[in-house]
């Protein structure tokens, strides 16, 4: 009658999901392949006439230019011409995958190969919440972001410029927008691409924070160059992209095309202009440091004709997502693309059919580094707190999704197939009762319960169950621990070059 | 506090908070040795019944609406429940301890889904109702029957096709035409089922999940042992 004292699992908290409790997920399905090889050659090459006789435009920066001259890019005035050879020869020197570090080492993710990550919404000025609405980004609506970020096991990475601190000043907001990323989260971040002052401000703390030699061996930041296409890479870009491969930091080399506009109104053009534009990116940044990790990026969806609008999660979309992953895989380079775009304003039935129309090919097609996972509304004008926490219940399904099945003797359960008689159930089996918990995977948020419990619960819908659990996350956040002696280095750092940009 | 406890020491109080939390977890053994327990301290089959099964088994009903129990720990707290009755029940016979009431359930002719009627049993079984699982497919006759042998207060009808509801429509007509209607509780349950279908055919309430049918169960022996 004597036996050992045990704590019942009555009263323990129930089975949240912790941010350590799941890591980066690797890709292990199949690779979905849209185009043959022959078809996929064919966009390549293209892409090589576009880069040889139309040329890209590097514009208002004479040291770019002489940068290509002296590789033996042919210029005119700012036009450059790329030869296949060219591009092959500086594009093999990047590195197809790479680690980007994070404060807490744990949380550094692989950028690459069958890897993926899953970054929040980048760039909006405006944020929503269902109190509130719509309104102008803040630095307080910026750390929120980062908290939530932090706080969902389905985020890796801290993103950038979550939203737009409009209350401060532009010229240092950069300052307090790196800080936040360092204080409020322990997870990778991007660097500032608005000009190089402000992209060696980002290697600058990031060296307080791990060394300037550390960071040279594996990226610490990465960070977003936009192409403003069609076939036109800016001075502010360029001169980001500069100090980034000098200090050996991640770029990610995106051509920004609406097709209609920014692009001719077919897909197939399309993808020739973006892998042109990308790769006149991508060797460019090798001639300034051979073996800078990069990453070709894509963003594209086509415009609305009609209107002229942006529109989001379109079918075009969709079957140019799965072709730029081909054509990165093509030439050993991680990919970014993909997010759960949306042109909804709140997150409605649109937002959730948009978001997984595009969310759904980038899993896939095997998208190394998705921007804007979580959070996007309004085309990119709006980041919404609640959308950004029901983004992140469906990328725990992918995380799920991409594992595949398991084949092993538990993956089978043949033992449970055995003891239940024909027309039984196996929710008491053994078998069962070691797996139940994680069997499937189970959103917290989506609605499963019986119409009249339901009812009787309120009839809420995701929307209003998302704002509640908003609030939950706000006020159960904790900061991961930050060494004071970096802090205190750190902001030293940004008081002083506030005081000196501010003059 | 130690790290080994001797039930034989533990006083009462103590004694029904571990049955509880045993069931809570499942454990159909340690459940069994502390009903043994009980009775060999002289409690009364009722109280034991009562104060330590089921009450620990509406905490599990309490906690699996509340989402924090799954239904296969249910299930493993309504089979422990099951194996400390082995014991009670013919103790609760012989001392004449009153009954939390008889059941009788079935899924309706042409229907052979039963799954969610067995959780139903489990579910009754665990709050101290004895109940007689007539499984599926089952005739105006076969439930006939079986009220004739178990002379049930409630009678469950299960149905998950829209095909096979009607069915259950009949059985009540039956009931009425045998003038047995008023003396039973007639549940009915199933996924296609609404509050308003079972208004429509006669039956007393509609039971969305095995939780609210222990709970409607209940509300209807309460109701029948007031009027008594």
């Amino acid at each position: 009658m004597v036996r050992e004292r045990r704590h019942s699992r009555r009263g323990r908290p129930s089975p949240t999901r912790q941010v350590e409790a799941i890591t980066q997920p690797l890709h292990q399905i199949p690779v979905y392949e849209l185009l043959d090889a022959s078809a996929l050659d064919k966009i390549h090459q293209v892409s090589m006439e576009i880069l040889s006789e139309v040329g890209i435009l590097f514009m208002d920066d004479p040291e770019s230019l002489a940068i290509l001259r002296e590789h033996g890019v042919r210029v005119e005035g700012e036009l450059a011409f790329f030869t296949p050879t060219q591009i092959e020869h500086y594009v093999t020197m990047a590195p197809s995958e790479f680690t980007q570090l994070a404060r807490n080492p744990a949380r550094s993710l692989v950028i690459g190969g069958k890897h993926m990550c899953f970054a929040p919404v980048y760039g909006p000025p405006f944020v929503a919440d269902r109190e509130r609405g719509r309104r102008l980004g803040t630095l307080q609506d910026f750390r929120d972001f980062v908290k939530l970020a932090y706080l969902s096991p389905y985020i890796h990475h801290s993103g950038g410029v979550i939203v737009e601190p409009t209350d401060l000043p532009t010229p240092t907001r950069h300052l307090d927008m790196l800080y936040s990323h360092i204080k409020y989260s322990d997870k990778p971040f991007m660097g500032s691409v608005m000009s190089a002052g402000n992209a060696a401000d980002s290697v600058k703390m990031v060296e307080i924070m791990f060394g300037s030699e550390a960071i040279r061996q594996q990226p610490a930041l990465i960070s977003l160059i936009n192409i403003s296409s069609p076939r036109r890479l800016d001075d502010r870009m360029l001169s980001a992209l500069k100090v980034y491969a000098r200090a050996r930091q991640a770029v990610i080399i995106t051509p920004f095309i609406l097709s209609g506009a920014m692009g001719p109104a077919a897909i197939a053009g399309t993808l020739a202009q973006q892998n042109a534009e990308a790769l006149a990116g991508i060797a460019f940044a090798q001639m300034i440091e051979p073996g800078t990790p990069v990453v070709y990026g894509s963003f594209q969806t086509n415009v609305d004709l009609q209107s002229g609008s942006p529109v989001f999660g379109s079918p075009e979309s969709q079957l140019a997502l799965y072709v730029s992953a081909q054509l990165a895989r093509r030439y050993h380079l991680p990919f970014r693309s993909g997010g759960m775009f949306a042109s909804a304003k709140i997150p409605d039935v649109q937002a959730g059919y948009e978001s997984i129309m595009t969310m759904l090919p980038a899993v896939l097609a095997r998208v190394n580094f998705v921007l804007h996972a979580a959070g996007w509304l309004d085309g990119g004008l709006t980041a919404g707190f609640e959308k950004f926490v029901l983004d992140c219940e469906v990328l725990g399904a992918f995380h799920t999704l991409l594992r595949g099945i398991d084949m092993s003797e538990n993956g089978f359960a043949m033992e449970s197939i055995r003891s239940v008689p024909p027309g039984g159930h196996h929710l008491g089996t053994p078998h069962t009762l070691r797996n139940f918990r994680t069997a499937f995977y189970r959103s917290e948020l989506f609605d499963y319960q019986p119409s009249e419990a339901w009812e009787a619960d309120g009839a809420h819908d995701a929307y209003e169950r998302a704002h509640e659990r908003l609030q939950q996350l706000l006020a159960s956040y904790e900061a991961p621990p930050l060494d004071p002696a970096l802090d205190t280095e750190l902001q030293a750092f940004v008081s002083r070059r506030k005081a000196e940009i501010s003059g | 506090m130690s790290d080994e406890i001797n039930i034989q020491e533990l006083p009462i109080e103590e004694l029904f908070e571990l049955m509880q939390e045993d069931l809570y977890d499942g454990l159909a053994d340690e459940v069994l040795e502390e009903v043994n327990e009980a009775l060999a301290r002289g409690l009364q089959p009722f109280e034991v019944l009562t104060q330590g099964l089921v009450a620990g088994m509406d905490i599990v009903g309490k906690d699996f609406r509340d989402g924090t129990l799954f239904v296969p720990e249910v299930l493993m707290a309504a089979s422990s429940m099951k194996s400390g009755m082995t014991v009670l029940r013919p103790l609760l016979i012989e001392t004449g301890a009153p009954k939390m009431g008889t059941a009788v359930i079935g899924t309706v002719k042409g229907d052979i889904h039963d799954i969610g009627q067995n959780l139903v049993s489990m579910m009754w079984e665990g709050a101290g109702f004895e109940v007689t699982n007539i499984g599926i497919n089952n005739s105006v006759e076969d439930y006939m029957a079986a009220i004739e042998a178990h002379n049930p207060e409630i009678l469950g009808l299960s149905a998950l096709l829209t095909t096979t509801m009607p069915y259950m429509k009949t059985v009540i007509d039956a009931l009425n035409e045998a003038g047995i209607r008023e003396r039973l509780t007639v549940l009915v349950g199933g996924a296609p089922l609404s509050d308003a279908f079972a208004e429509e055919i006669g039956a007393d309430a509609y039971c969305r999940d095995a939780a609210v049918a222990v709970d409607t169960a209940k509300k209807f022996m309460q109701i029948r042992n007031e009027a008594a």
